[in-house]
């Protein structure tokens, strides 16, 4: 009675196990949905506003919706216009400036890729994703 | 029966799957367009082999520069259809994986993620786009790397500053590979430059930004 029950067992888990590896298998080279980001890439709104006006705030967002609202001070530097406006952010830059890019909120993954090309195209250090974006900006300072 | 535990969840995972009404004809398409394409459309076509309608409650992009379409809200049994999603590539480059969710009144499987893979092609990558001398340091040339993408041909291309305060010199590597030298004339001012970097016989254009800047902050 037990040793059915626990071959009946391990039938189970070897048909759930079999869609899993096949799953492994066919979706082997898929990108993630979100790249990865480092701990050390991140910041937090407190964390960045101790760094008071050492810091370039960049809106990863739309056009659209930086127009409607954005972090004081921020400048827009998205992936729609990044020829046009990549310049426009690299004039008011310095050397020991720190930079956090956000986007709308925690799902997004715009402020990343920014973000990512500021290091890797840019090589820009000191460039951070700003954990929360937009949404923990606003519940921290409205 | 032997395996009265086996045979109870196999006639789940059946009756599930008998269920599952909507069935899509691929939930992933890779998208190849060329390097002047502006749009990548990718069309996921869809079918109801079930017994009653099915509707759509939403449909939603997981980013802005992504807009998804269905042709109709309700699909009738045996009806078939299509959701069309539009990529808009702006300045992206390389591979970009967007989704839409669609999500629908079905018994099962309410929710369905659809994947837009679109690989950019990437006609020259630059490496660094920014080169930059603080005020007074050494005026001494920096060096831009161009390469040339695997699946074009570049002979030559040719760099114009929009500043006559910093010179560029490039010089032909071989193997698809360029090496463009910057110098600014002095670092006293704090002036910019824009590089303007153009493949032979190509339309694309291509930049790069070279600037004098003020010292690091002192903290």
């Amino acid at each position: 009675m037990r040793s059915s029950l626990v071959r009946q067992v391990l039938i189970l888990l070897a048909l759930a196990l079999a869609p899993g590896v096949g799953e492994a298998v066919y979706f082997r080279h898929r990108i993630s949905w979100q790249s990865a980001v480092l701990p050390s890439e991140l910041v937090t709104v407190d964390q960045a506003r101790t760094w008071g006006g050492n810091v370039i705030w960049v809106d990863a967002r739309p056009d659209e919706e930086f127009a409607s609202d954005h972090v004081p001070g921020a400048l827009s530097l998205n992936e729609d216009q990044w020829n046009e406006l990549l310049p426009q952010f690299l004039a008011v830059w310095s050397p020991g400036k720190k930079v956090a890019v956000y986007c709308s909120s925690l799902s997004c993954n715009a402020s990343r890729e920014v973000a990512r090309r500021l290091r890797r195209e840019a090589q820009l250090p000191d460039v951070f994703v700003l954990e929360g974006g937009w949404e923990a900006w606003l519940k921290k300072n409205r | 029966m032997k395996t009265p535990i086996v045979a109870f969840a196999l006639s789940i995972i059946i009756s599930l799957s008998a269920r599952a009404e909507l069935k899509w004809e691929q939930t992933t398409v890779e998208l190849h367009p060329t390097a002047a394409d502006k749009q990548a459309v990718g069309h996921f076509k869809y079918q109801n082999p079930g017994k009653t309608p099915v509707h759509f409650k939403s449909v939603h992009a997981s980013c802005g520069c992504t807009t998804a379409q269905t042709q109709k809200d309700e699909v009738p049994p045996g009806g078939s259809g299509e959701i069309t999603a539009t990529f808009n590539i702006g300045d992206r480059t390389g591979t970009q994986v967007k989704t839409v969710t669609v999500e629908t009144d079905e018994a099962t499987n309410q929710k369905t993620v659809l994947t837009l893979r679109t690989i950019i092609p990437q006609q020259l990558e630059i490496n660094p786009t920014f080169v930059f001398w603080k005020q007074g340091e050494k005026p001494d040339p920096k060096a831009i790397t161009v390469k040339v993408g695997k699946d074009f041909t570049v002979k030559h291309i040719k760099v114009t500053s929009s500043s006559p305060d910093f010179q560029t010199k490039v010089e032909e590597k071989g193997n698809g590979e360029f090496k463009i030298d910057v110098q600014p004339q002095e670092t006293k001012n704090l002036i910019a430059s824009t590089l303007t970097i153009q493949p032979e016989d190509s339309q694309k254009v291509f930049y790069a930004t070279a600037r004098i800047t003020n010292s690091p902050v002192v903290q």
